[in-house]
């Protein structure tokens, strides 16, 4: 099958907003951070119609940033982002309605002064999707498909709990019609029982309208229930991609292999668990480590891990593994 | 056998509010003794807080501690002058927030802060005070702890926060720590290394420890006993590889069922239907009645207490005990 969504080396810098004061100081020797974040850097992968990658790596390691591109909504600093081909950013602007995004506080993304109806149907009426005079049957209708009653259409946000503005939000995506939708941390922030809800609101929307999904999560457990491939991050690079199945029942990347061992798992038996963290911290992305930029917590990094990064590089199964001795 | 360090009964700590009473714990029953970690679990909202703000004397009003007793180490806290219940606090009892925020002073250095901690409690001096602050940084893994005494809070990652956090509570030995959700806004792997450190305390040293958690995984690996919240009840309690194993409540199991890990892979999770209840306006009967397919009829009134071997479950169609 063809690839939908490819993302070609991007790449993503954010410069310090230096002040006129920092400027000065600077110029008087005072250590003012002049260094550019590199949140991402030189990330390509392709994601197939129908498919769901997913995304994990520990906090700031770059996947909202990856994220937000692939949406369209944050220009990349280098590389691009393209569906069928066509891409989806132009001159600083998004070209598409082809893609959508759900993200982890609904909170934040849904105007607070505005009834939901009207926020569900901004945009599908700004885009000729629906008729104004059409637009109260086309809200009922997506309330009703995740799971709402119609007559909520006339409350403003605050007046739902986290796992129904989350529905609100999913509705809001998906009346744009798009293909492809990007979740970033999409039940970070609801209780087990609520995720189990949208969780599952998303896998049978997913099924009834063939979506493509990016599915961004620290959660390795959500993650592997809903992804056909996984990409880990570290350090805004992807370190190891392939099918979720494979990665995690036999990871290769030593980083993967960790994350993975100090997940605590769901034990029902008494034995008595131990658990294994990582080695070290994660390093700074103003600094990133020469090399190999796991080397410093890697129980394998050897002189040339140090020296030279490694780079994504096919296995025989289909899995890509950036590591000299993976 | 000896008394146990902690003995919670009937314990009711409401909240007053214009809209009626919320009743966030009703009637909150458990014990636990030295080196023993007890989990707590529940949705949002169950009340798990609010238990451990009532055990360390911090429920502010319109809370109030309207029954029962918490007996720890023989004295009832409840009801305790207000400087008694300080002295105690920070000393034998201490508490970890989800918010490291909430402990640290943005204004003072951590080592500074350290030493008050010390120093309230007692004579130790400055030179002392650094030396068991770095002691205890070194111990939940912050890198060269003597040197970042002299940081503030600020100068710390969200991670490193919650580990100086930790060790505050940990500085002056206390006999018994609550820990509310301190993990959650941490990453695996530095999840993973306070869970070792925690662990290897109450092994070690005979600390009690209460870990308030909605994470069942985490609890299940660190637990010994772990009691299931309800809207302000214990619905269930007991050893935890056999709660998680055979619940038999409703609820527990619906909670465990909802998680990815207990699913195939892309399949729907058998999920808990509708929202817990609101506080202010609960029925005589079982509150999960509106969200349990085993409720009927029967279930309309209080359910009955059940408690045997260890485990203990409030209802009136349990499910089956293990073979
Ligand atoms: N607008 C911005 N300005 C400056 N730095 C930024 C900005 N947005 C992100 N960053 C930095 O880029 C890096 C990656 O951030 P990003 O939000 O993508 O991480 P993440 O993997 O989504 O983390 P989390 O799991 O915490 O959501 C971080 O170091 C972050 O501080
Ligand atoms: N300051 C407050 N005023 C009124 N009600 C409160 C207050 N704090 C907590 N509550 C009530 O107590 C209940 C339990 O809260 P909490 O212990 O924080 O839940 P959990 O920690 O289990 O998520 C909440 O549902 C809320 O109704
Ligand atoms: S390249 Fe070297 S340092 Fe990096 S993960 Fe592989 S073995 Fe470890
Ligand atoms: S008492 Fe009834 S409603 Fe409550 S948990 Fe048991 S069976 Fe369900
Ligand atoms: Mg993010
Ligand atoms: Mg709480």
């Amino acid at each position: 099958m063809t690839a939908l969504v490819e993302a070609r080396a991007l790449t993503r810098r954010f410069d310090p907003r230096l002040t006129i004061g920092d400027r000065i100081a600077a110029a008087f020797g005072a250590t003012v951070e002049t260094r550019p974040v590199r949140a991402v850097s030189d990330v390509s992968f392709a994601i197939r119609k129908g498919e769901t990658l997913g995304l994990v790596g520990e906090s700031g390691c770059g996947k909202s940033t990856l994220g937000r591109m692939v949406a369209g909504i944050l220009p990349p600093s280098g590389g691009a982002i393209s569906v069928d081909g066509q891409p989806v950013m132009r001159g600083g602007h998004k070209t598409t309605t082809r893609i959508q995004t759900v993200f982890q506080d609904p909170f934040a993304s849904l105007n607070p002064r505005r009834r939901i109806g009207a926020t569900i149907s901004e945009g599908p009426i700004a885009h000729g999707l629906v008729t104004r005079a059409a637009a109260p049957a086309f809200v009922a209708d997506w309330l009703t498909r995740v799971g709402l009653d119609p007559a909520v259409a006339t409350r403003f946000p605050h007046q739902f709990s986290g796992g129904q503005r989350q529905r609100v939000a999913i509705a809001r995506a998906l009346a744009m019609r798009p293909e492809i939708l990007v979740c970033d941390e999409p039940v970070a922030s609801l209780d087990v029982s609520i995720q189990a809800q949208i969780l599952n609101l998303f896998l049978d929307l997913r099924a009834a309208l063939g979506l493509t999904c990016l599915f961004i999560s620290h959660d390795l457990s959500v993650v592997r229930h809903v992804s056909d491939r996984v990409a880990i991050m570290y350090l805004g690079r992807i370190v190891e991609i392939g099918a979720a199945a494979r990665i995690y029942a036999a990871p290769r990347h030593p980083y993967t292999q960790a994350l993975l061992d100090s997940v605590p798992k769901l034990r029902l038996d008494a034995a008595s668990v131990e658990f294994r963290p990582i080695a070290g911290e994660l390093p700074s992305p103003l600094s990133p480590p020469e090399g190999c930029a796991f080397h410093p917590r890697c129980p394998r990094a050897s002189d040339l891990c140090r020296r030279e990064r490694p780079v994504l590089t096919a296995q025989p199964d289909g899995t890509e593994v950036a590591c000299h001795h993976a | 056998m000896s008394a146990p360090l902690l003995e919670v009964t009937d314990l009711r700590t409401h909240f007053l509010t214009r809209a009626g009473v919320a009743k966030a714990v009703d009637g909150v029953s458990f014990s636990l003794a030295s080196g023993e970690i007890l989990g707590l679990v529940g949705e949002s909202g169950s009340g798990k807080s609010v238990t451990g703000f009532s055990l360390i004397g911090l429920v502010d009003p319109p809370g109030k501690i309207v029954g029962g007793s918490i007996r720890f180490a023989g004295r009832d806290l409840v009801g305790l002058p207000p400087e008694e219940m300080r002295a105690l606090r920070g000393r034998r009892i201490a508490m970890v927030f989800q918010d490291p925020q909430a402990t640290l002073n943005p204004v003072l250095t951590i080592g500074q802060q350290m030493a008050l901690a010390l120093q309230a409690h007692a004579r130790v001096s400055d030179r002392a005070a650094a030396e068991r602050a770095a002691a205890m940084l070194a111990r939940v893994g912050i890198p060269e702890a003597a040197t970042r005494l002299s940081n503030y809070p600020h100068e710390f990652s969200g991670g490193m926060r919650q580990r100086v956090a930790i060790a505050m509570a940990l500085l002056n030995g206390p006999e018994l720590i609550v820990a509310d959700e301190p993990t959650t806004a941490l990453d695996v792997s530095i999840q993973a290394q306070i869970l070792a450190e925690m662990k290897a305390l109450a092994r070690e040293s005979g600390t009690a420890l209460i870990w308030i958690s909605h994470d069942l995984a985490t609890v299940s690996s660190l637990a010994d006993r772990v009691l299931v919240m309800y809207a302000g009840r214990i619905v269930e309690s007991g050893p935890v590889g056999e709660v998680l194993r055979a619940p038999r409540h409703p609820y527990t199991r619906g909670l465990l069922d909802s998680l990815p890990a207990m699913a195939e892979p892309g399949q729907r999770l058998r999920q808990i239907p509708g929202t817990a209840p609101s506080l202010l306006a609960l029925s005589p009967g079982c509150p999960f009645a509106p969200r349990c397919p085993r409720a009927d009829a029967d279930c309309d009134a209080p359910p009955p207490r059940v408690e045997a071997d260890g485990r203990l479950f409030l209802c009136h169609h349990p499910l089956e005990a293990a073979a």
